[in-house]
């Protein structure tokens, strides 16, 4: 499949089969999204055509997508633990309901979150490279259990030869000195949870007595991030409809000294807050504002990274990767509190999604084959979509949340993600030319 | 006029899990798989430098 595109004045060709991206003039463009009807003379059309010729042969347009699904593994990956089902803030949004999950607010003990690791790793085949995200709630209340899981899944995983990559993410509330040098000591990723402005973050992440959290929360992540050195975090906002010119957020995120970047729309039925479908014309004009600031300040030498401008086309992920995404409820799962499993954090507490508990170690095989049998290839809507191999078919849990059905993808979040990948490809070659100059 | 910015290798079906799971990433609500490389092909490129 080729998709060609427009960004401001330049125009792309991306070729779906090859994942291969060329930079073309309007009317090759014009040319290859309709031959009859581009308006061209025949003599320019020749031209194109053998301008193009090259490209056919050498396989890097017009080649065919792989429909196919080649493999799907069974062995278990990566564990999100819900290590607290509590949260000492109170955000509006919360898909989590302020961290209780629509049940008890409780904390997970060393027993099970030992034997959710003890599950991972006798389920984890030939794996070697093991995940586990700390996750909540907010996980920094229950920080005690977290430092022994993670000295625990170390020991156990050394005993296999395997190795255990660990996230958290925290509203950063209780992020002192002590969460500090232990997560820069074990944390791969750390993700810490600021929606940017103070009077945008205020808005909606408020503490239990209704205040504003932006104030409590920022000088612990300024900490962090100056502690960090060269290891990885995010700094994630979340964007709702109350801040729709949310590239602002972002760059008062970048100008407070923070480069590693991450700004997610809001999933919510709240109405006054959720995304709306007026909203998206607005919303992909801000992607541009965004992506040409990013730019701006990349020739400036003053560049950062923003999780959803990065794309990388020519060492991308493997095919299986492509196909299969997140690998919820097949190969990534929840634990929540009391040990039992949900297919990812997006559907704890939802017992038409149980599918077992730790204790037990089994899994419910019926729920399982349905996750592991989803995939790019059964979501028939992907299938004439330029960006399936990137996107892989959209998130699981919003799929369900928003059309019932995890195969069937939500049309925001799709028009939301072709736009931030065109964003993203035109990025790839504003760079690669300023490097060639 | 056609320049090309990007050649990728060929798609390979390894599978072998070792670059991070999508969702562990940063977004939690809309992965991308895109947007990662593959673990093993960034290795060899390192060792090739060297």
């Amino acid at each position: 499949m080729i998709h060609t595109f427009q960004y401001k004045e330049k125009f792309y060709i991306y070729d779906t089969g090859s994942g291969s991206l060329h930079e073309c003039d309007a009317e090759t463009a014009a040319f290859l999204q309709n031959e009859e009807t581009c308006g061209l003379s025949e003599q320019r059309k020749a031209e194109i055509r053998a301008d193009l010729q090259p490209l056919y042969e050498a396989g890097l347009l017009g080649k065919e997508d792989v429909s196919a699904y080649p493999m799907k593994s069974t062995e278990i990956k990566a564990l999100c633990l819900h290590i607290c089902h509590d949260c000492n803030l109170r955000c509006k949004y919360c898909f989590a309901d302020e961290g209780a999950y629509h049940s008890v607010r409780e904390s997970m003990s060393f027993e099970t979150a030992k034997a959710a690791i003890d599950f991972l790793l006798k389920n984890s085949g030939k794996r070697k490279v093991l995940e586990v995200d700390f996750f909540g709630g907010e996980p920094l209340m229950n920080l005690s259990v977290i430092q022994k899981v993670v000295y625990y899944a170390k020991e156990e995983a050394a005993k296999l030869g395997k190795k255990f990559l660990f996230t958290t993410t925290t509203n950063a509330l209780l992020l002192n000195d002590e969460a500090i040098r232990f997560f820069n000591e074990e944390m791969e990723n750390v993700v810490l949870s600021l929606d940017g402005r103070p009077e945008v973050h205020d808005l909606v992440r408020k503490t239990a007595n209704g205040k504003g959290s932006y104030e409590y929360v920022i000088h612990n992540i300024e900490k962090f991030v100056r502690m960090r050195g060269d290891k990885h975090y995010y700094v994630r906002g979340t964007f709702t409809a109350k801040n729709l010119d949310f590239a602002k957020d972002v760059l008062f995120i970048a100008d407070k000294g923070f480069d590693s970047i991450s700004m997610e729309p809001v999933v919510t039925d709240i109405p006054e807050l959720a995304i709306r479908e007026e909203h998206l014309e607005t919303i992909e004009k801000e992607y541009e504002n965004l992506c040409d600031e990013y730019l701006a300040r990349y020739a400036a030498g003053k560049g950062f990274n923003f999780f959803h401008f990065n794309i990388d086309l020519e060492g991308g992920p493997c095919l299986s990767k492509r196909v299969s995404a997140c690998g919820a409820g097949n190969e990534y799962f929840s634990v929540v509190p009391n040990g039992d499993i949900y297919p990812c954090h997006q559907f704890a507490g939802d017992r038409d999604f149980y599918m077992g508990n730790v204790f037990e170690g089994k899994l419910n095989e019926e729920i399982r084959a349905k996750f592991a049998s989803s995939c790019l290839f059964t979501r028939e809507k992907c299938d004439s979509c330029f960006a399936k191999f990137i996107c892989s078919g959209g998130c699981n849990a919003n799929n369900y949340h928003y059309n019932g059905d995890i195969n069937k993808p939500y049309e925001m979040t799709c028009a939301m993600m072709k736009k931030r990948i065109e964003c993203a490809m035109h990025i790839l070659a504003e760079k690669k030319a300023a490097e060639e100059d | 006029m056609i320049k090309t910015i990007a050649k990728p290798a060929e798609r390979k079906i390894t599978g072998c899990g070792e670059c991070r799971s999508t969702c562990q990433s940063a977004c939690k609500t809309s992965c991308t798989v895109g947007n990662q490389s593959c673990e093993r092909i960034s290795r060899e490129k390192k060792i090739e430098k060297k």
